[in-house]
Formats: structure tokens, sequence, C-alpha cells
């Protein structure tokens, strides 16, 4: 696995209103890895994630993308750039269908504009056939690869979920932030998501998990954060994650010896 | 695969050809006339249900980007600087322009608040094209336009009017549905769905407004063109919020889902005006506007109320509701 | 002035039922016609003044009342903008109605408090003027009160602020949303009858005055002081513009006021989010 760093992040804040949600957040991520972050709700761990995205701006500190200074930027341009996403709530398109939200992922990656699809153009019409294979690739990555024609609201749960991550892929992603990617699954589900976290990585993606399930976030990570009222309050492989006090503190309210 | 999109291609190709032959089954000059302006108008109507509906930006300045590529025609033609079909490249041209000053600073207002500054616009610009007398002729407009002449054919009969705002209508239709079933549609429909899901893949949602908002502009500016070489006439009272209203109107009740519900909001609002009026002729004589206020107010209190999709809903619901009849008899038969 | 004042309660009507129903009402201004045109109507069928205008002004709330019962009630996806359409289409048809029985020419009152002119600081005023801004006054001090004292006047408020909360709490919602729409069409009402004898009211007078008064309600963010304020502003600058600029620009006044403060708001809010542009 490679050394290199490919996310460096350096005393990340945000405020809102009165609320510091971050506070001076600094890590670092290595290529290829597999990083949880972990932590009591409301300890930022989304906010987080919106900051690299380029959905909030921070107020203080700076994060480097493979070099680039990223803070601040929209979140096309860092989408552009190769970070992608999935959302704790989905934030599916509930009116197209599965193909279609997965080849919305593709957006960055085509680039005839309204003309060449108007006219219905050979290049216009090539271009989204590429995408739209690109699109079916990603999807039986996960798995959903017969049901792109359905409508998005006629799936599950953890169908969508699915969606959500095989949307992501279509950028190409160096990076892919998951949000709470095993909410409400079933464990053979959950299961499957682990074989797909790890066929991910396998490529050479780095992946950056926020999750509050446990036994998932030990089993799947070389490394966890931790995050608690914005700040970072641990930073290890598992093992040493699991044994750490002050960490069992922010979760249960009281010191274990 | 999409419902936006024009369904099937063989409806069409029958919907075509009736247009197209219909000047030979009737050279009613009356029937000939309505069909053009419901073209003109429909094609106006889907450009602005599509900004409406499908990408969610409430302008309502379409009226005015119809009336300016008019006005800019008509002027250039008149005072003989241009000729019809230079009038009507320029003013598109000018009026795209308009809608990139226009639409950057006013395309990040929300639903409501874009509706009236857009509203303010459209007022503002026909007081405006009223107060400028000398070069718009003011509030009572510009007569002795030119017709239109396209490679020394001149455009003078009705049919021709016909055909060309047909061929503008059908070509309009074709090209957004082929836009809006590809990427850029795609990242349309996206960021109605869901803003921030949209950004985070990389839709640029300012720019891709702003590039819909001018390209319906341009084509509504095209139709405007037409119409006032057709009318060989023009008038600032045209397009402001009467023609508002009724633009609204057709989208409301032909169905702003799919791309050409409005063109049949238009078919069925104009007969259905023309029907009142001749009906109405006889009885109420000076009436009529005021009926077609109430008639029309009252129809579009009815269908927002049942029919929210308007015709074009009903009939996709009517269709679902029909293959889950049959799919549920033939799952009782097997 | 007087536009001043009427502005600024036609903007109150549209905050108050906007906040406690989030329906964009644009059959306000209707009511102000309809305020004036009825007490005309009866009057001349025979009735008296005073009779007239107080019929007219129950009448108005009747219309108020079916609209938000027959009209806004029933809508099934209630989107800010379905409401806009609705009530324009019934703004449209109330419209078409007047048009209908009474014709289209201007009509007018006689002042009611006398046609005395009286001289204030150089301008001329006859007290018909001064009644309508005394209605101000009454109607902005009588909302306040009536809002922070009286129960129904907190469970109004309450509505507005979280209308799900409201309704657990045992208040009444749609007693809450007649209610509304009934003031807004009382205090447009007697607003249309007070000016009637100022301005002409003829069946094109509600949607100037409507939209001004929305004006006065955006700019004011929604609150009562704040479209008072603003309405008597708009309302100033407007008889300034008219003074020195031509009269027939003065209605784009009011227009370019409000384009111009949304642009201006959403500048404002936009650069905090970003460190860089594109």
């Amino acid at each position: 696995m490679a050394d290199e760093t490919i996310l460096e992040v350096t005393g990340l804040s945000k405020h809102f209103g009165g609320i510091k949600a971050l506070n001076e957040v600094s890590l670092t991520l290595e290529k290829g890895s597999i990083v949880s972050m972990i932590g009591p709700n409301g300890a930022g761990k989304t906010t987080f994630v919106n900051a690299i995205t380029g959905v909030h701006c921070p107020d203080e500190g700076s994060a480097h993308f493979e070099g680039r200074d990223v803070a601040g930027l929209p979140p096309h341009s860092i989408a552009a750039l190769g970070i992608g996403r999935t959302f704790q709530l989905e934030e599916l398109f509930s009116s197209m269908t599965v193909l279609e939200n997965a080849m919305v992922g593709c957006h960055t990656r085509s680039h005839k504009g309204m003309f060449a699809t108007g006219f219905s153009l050979p290049r216009a019409r090539r271009e989204e056939q590429t995408i739209m294979e690109e699109a079916l690739e990603n999807l039986g990555l996960v798995g959903l690869r017969e049901k792109a024609l359905s409508p998005i609201k006629k799936l599950p749960l953890g169908e969508r979920k699915l969606v959500g991550i095989a949307r992501a892929l279509g950028m190409k992603p160096k990076l892919l932030m998951l949000d709470e990617p095993a909410g409400g699954l079933a464990a053979h589900e959950i299961d499957e998501l682990v074989h797909l976290i790890y066929d991910l990585a396998g490529k050479k993606i780095t992946i950056f998990v926020i999750e509050h399930n446990m036994p998932f976030v030990m089993g799947l990570s070389q490394r966890i954060i931790v995050l608690n009222e914005g700040y970072k309050i641990a930073e290890g492989p598992p093992d040493e994650i699991k044994a750490n006090n002050q960490v069992i503190k922010a979760y249960l309210g009281e010191e274990v010896s | 695969m999409k419902k936006e999109n024009l369904p099937a291609t063989l409806p069409w190709i029958a919907i075509v050809a009736i247009i197209a032959a219909l000047p030979l089954i009737t050279s009613s000059s009356y029937v000939i006339g309505t069909m053009c302006f419901i073209a003109i108008y429909g094609a106006l109507a889907v450009g602005m249900g599509l900004l409406l509906e499908m990408a969610g930006i409430f302008s309502l300045a379409h009226p005015t980007f119809f009336g300016l590529g008019s006005y800019s025609g008509a002027v250039l033609a008149v005072k003989g600087i241009a000729p019809p079909w230079a009038g009507t490249i320029v003013g598109t041209l000018f009026v795209t322009a308009l809608s990139y000053v226009i639409g950057a600073p006013l395309l990040r207002l929300r639903g409501f608040y874009l509706a009236c500054a857009t509203f303010g616009l459209l007022v503002i610009v026909e007081i405006a094209l009223g107060q400028l007398g000398t070069i718009t002729g003011g509030h009572e407009g510009l007569v002795g336009i030119p017709p239109l002449s396209i490679a020394g054919f001149v455009f003078e009969k009705d049919v021709h009017y016909y055909y060309l705002s047909w061929a503008f209508c059908f070509g309009q239709l074709w090209f957004l549905s082929n836009v809006m079933g590809g990427r850029v549609g795609r990242a349309i429909r996206s960021f109605r769905d869901s803003e921030l899901a949209s950004k985070s893949m990389g839709v640029n949602i300012p720019r891709c407004k702003l590039q819909i908002f001018m390209l319906t502009a341009a084509l509504a500016s095209v139709g405007g063109s037409i119409y006032c070489f057709y009318l060989r006439f023009t008038q600032p009272g045209i397009f402001g919020f009467p023609l508002l209203v009724d633009l609204v109107t057709m989208i409301i009740i032909g169905g702003g889902t799919t791309i050409y519900g409005p063109l049949i909001g238009s078919f069925v609002i104009t007969w259905l005006r023309e029907l009142i009026h001749g009906y109405l002729g006889n009885i109420l004589p000076r009436m009529t506007a005021e009926v077609d206020a109430i008639f029309f107010g009252v129809l579009i209190i009815v269908i927002l109320i049942f029919m929210p999709g308007g015709i074009t809903g009903w009939i996709d619901q009517f269709a679902a509701w029909v293959k889950k009849k049959i799919a549920g008899s033939r799952q009782v038969t097997a | 002035m007087t536009g001043g004042s009427i502005y600024a309660i036609i903007g109150i009507c549209w905050s108050l039922v906007y906040l406690v129903t989030t329906v964009l009402n644009f059959t306000t201004g209707e009511f102000v016609m309809l305020g004036g045109m009825l007490t005309w109507g009866l009057h001349k069928a025979g009735l008296g003044l005073a009779f007239s205008a107080f019929l007219a002004t129950i009448l108005t709330i009747i219309i108020a009342a079916i609209l938000e019962r027959a009209v806004i009630r029933p809508v099934r996806f209630p989107t800010e903008m379905t409401y806009m359409m609705i009530t324009i289409a019934s703004a449209s048809v109330i419209k078409g109605i007047v048009l209908l029985v009474w014709g289209s020419e201007t009509r007018t009152i006689e002042a009611f408090f006398g046609t005395k002119v009286i001289q204030i600081f150089g301008a001329s005023i006859t007290p018909q003027v001064i009644a309508v801004f005394c209605l101000l006054v009454l109607v902005t001090a009588g909302l306040a009160l009536f809002l922070d004292r009286t129960l129904f006047g907190k469970a109004l408020r309450a509505s507005a602020v979280n209308m799900v909360g409201a309704r657990l709490m045992g208040i009444d919602i749609s007693m809450v949303r007649l209610f509304c729409f009934g003031l807004a069409g009382f205090l447009g009402a007697v607003t249309g009858i007070f000016i009637a004898p100022i301005t002409f009211t003829g069946y094109e007078v509600g949607m100037l005055t409507g939209l001004k008064g929305l004006v006065a309600a955006i700019v004011g963010g929604w609150t009562i002081t704040g479209t008072v304020l603003a309405g008597l502003a708009l309302g100033l600058l407007e008889g300034f513009c008219a003074g020195f600029i031509s009269s027939g620009l003065k209605d784009v006044f009011a227009l370019l006021v409000m384009i111009l403060f949304l642009l201006f708001e959403t500048i404002s809010l936009t650069p905090k989010t970003r460190k860089r542009p594109l």
C-alpha cells in the first residue's frame, strides 16, 4: 500500500452561530487506506465531511487533497477533483431511475453541452452511451445491475444505499467518503457492504467511513479517528481505540477501569 | 425510460403528419390562423413549462423575452435597418445576452422571490416599451412590419406561417427533449430532487440554471419574432400580464410533468376559448374578456385541486391505472 | 402618505396570512377592491352609505372565508407556488365577476369625512387622508395588542411559528387559518372603503395596490413593524417620485425597489460561504 498522503487536514474549524461544530481537527489519510471516523451523535462527523467536500466552508484551517488546497471550494469543483461521497439521508434523486441516478454521478466526466445533445449529434450520443455503460458497471459493482431501470422509489433501504455508492463511484473518485453506509441495514447486507468496501480499496480508492455501528467499524478499518463535541479525542488502530478510556467515557459517560 | 421525454415515436409521427396535412384538408384561414397561434404560444409555453416545472426556476420573465424578440425584429425591419430574418437573429442574440445579465444575479433567488423579481421585470419592460415612443411606437404599437422573407421566398400567406410556426414548435420540442434526456437534463432534474447531492456529484448548479434559462429565452425570442412577422403588428400590451396568465394556464392545464404538456394545454385552451367566444358572442356580445377570466380562473382552480398534473398528468395516471387493472386480471386468470 | 398607509395595512394582510398559513394570497388586493366596489354598488342600489360600507365589509369577509374553505383547503399538494397560482386565479375570477356586474369604469364614493382642505406643512390634506392614517395607527396598535394580549392572538402567533406544535397544543388550526383570511378580508375591505373617496375604485385597483402591499411585506421581512415601516417608506418615496419624475413611472418604482431589495439580500448572503470563487 503506497504511503502517500492523499488528504491532509490541519486545524479545521467550523462554527454555526454560537456552536463550534468542529474544533481544530487535523488528520491525514494515506492512499488506499480504510479509515473510519466515529463519535457520539452530534460530534461533528458529518460536518467534517461537509467541510471537506465543500458543502460548508471551513472557518479556520486547511485541507489539502493530493497537494491542492481545497478548503472553500464549491462542491462541484471538489467533486471534479475526485472526492466522492454518500449521504446519511441518502439524498437520492427520487424522480429518476436507478440508472439515471448512477449516471448523474458521472456528470463530471462528460462534457458535451446543450447544443450537441440537443441536436443529437453523434459525439453526444456516443458520450451518452459511454456514460451509461460506466454507470451500469458501477451498478454491477454494488450488485444492482438488474434493477437499473427501476424507479428509485421502489427500492428498499439497503439497495438505495448501494445506489448512493454506485452514484458516487461514477466520479471515479480517489477518495470516497461514506456517511453512515451501514445505517438501517440487515446483517447480511452489512456483510456485503464490507466486501464491497474491501473491493473498492483494492482498486486503490481511499475509503473514509463515518459510522455508529461498532463491530462494523472495528472489523473494517485500519485506523479509527474519534470525534467528540467537535474535538478529535483519539486516533489509532481499532484495538487501541477499543481500550481508550476517553473514547469509552465519551460514549458511556463514565470511566471504566 | 424517462417520462419527461417524448414517448414512443409513433404517436408523434402521426401527430406531425396530421398537422402537416391539415392545410390540405381545410382552407379556412380561421382554422389555419388559430393553429398558427397555438403553435407559437405552445412553443413559448413549452419553454416556460420546462423552466417552471422541470428546472424549478420560477421565472415569470418569459413573456418579456418573447416580447423583446418580437420588438427587436419589428423595429429593425420597420426602420429598414435589417431584413426580418436578420432582425430575428440580432434580436435573439440581444435577448440571449439580456437573459444572461438578468439571470446571473436573479437566479440565485428562492422560488417565490424569483417569481416576484421577474414579474417586476415583466411590468417594467412593458411600461418601458410603451414609453419609448420614438423607437417603439409607444402604447399603440408598431404597425407596418414587413413580412418575413428568406432567400427571396416571402412569407405572405397564413399557410406559410402555419408551416413555419409548427416547424419551429416541433423543432423546439425535439431539441428540448434531447437536451432533457441527456446529461444537462439529468443535471437539471437532479438539482430539482436534491440540491445537496447534485452539487456533490459535480453539477455546477448556478451555471446549469443559467444555461437553461438562456436557452429558453433565446427560443422565446425566436418565437416572438415569428409572431410579429405573422401579425405584422406589435404592441406592448400583448406581452404583459395577460400573456403570462395564458401561458401559466396552458402549463397547468396541459400538465407540467412532461415537455409536451404545455403544447397540449395551448391547443385545448385556445380552442376552448374560441368555442366560448363563438357561443357567447350571440348571448353576451361585449362580455367576452370577463367571462374568459372567470371561466379560466375557475378552470385553473379546479384543475389545481383535482388534477394537479394537468391533462398529461391525468393521462399518465389513467394509463398506469389501466395497466394495473390488466396486470391484476392477468394474475387472476394465470 | 395615504399611499404609504395603504401599503402598510395591505402589507400586514399579506404577512399575516403568509406567516400563519404559508399561503401567498394574491386576492389580498382584491379585498381592497371589493370593499370599495361593493360599497359603491350597494349605495347605488339605494342603501345608505354607512350601511353599504358595513355590508360590503361583511360580504368581503365572507368571500375571504369562502376562499379559504373552498379553494385553499382542498389543495392536495400545498406548495407555495400552487397557492400562488390558485390565488391569482381566484383574483382573476373575482375581477371578472365584478367587471361583469358593474362594468369597467372607475367609480368613487363621497368622502365621508368631509372635503375641507387643510394645510399642514405646506401640503394640502383632506380629513379623509387623515382618516386613512388614523386607520393605520388603529390597525397596527390593535393588532399588536391582540396578538400579544389575547389568547387567540397568541394562538395565532404560535401557529405561525410552528403549525404542528400548535396543533399538538390543542389550537384549532382550521379556525386560526379561517380567522386569518377573514381578518385580511376585513382589513382589505375597510382600507378599500376608506381610500375610495381619495383614489378612485375600479376593477383593476386591486392588483397594483395588492402588489405594492406585497412589496412592503417582503421588504419589511414579513414582520408587522417592518411591514408598516416599509409601507410608509414606499408611499413617501413613491410620492417624491411622482412629483419629480413622471407620474406614469411611479408604479414602476415600487417594483424596482422590490427587485433591488431582493438582489441585495442575495448578494449579502452569498459571500460569507465561499473563501474563494470558482
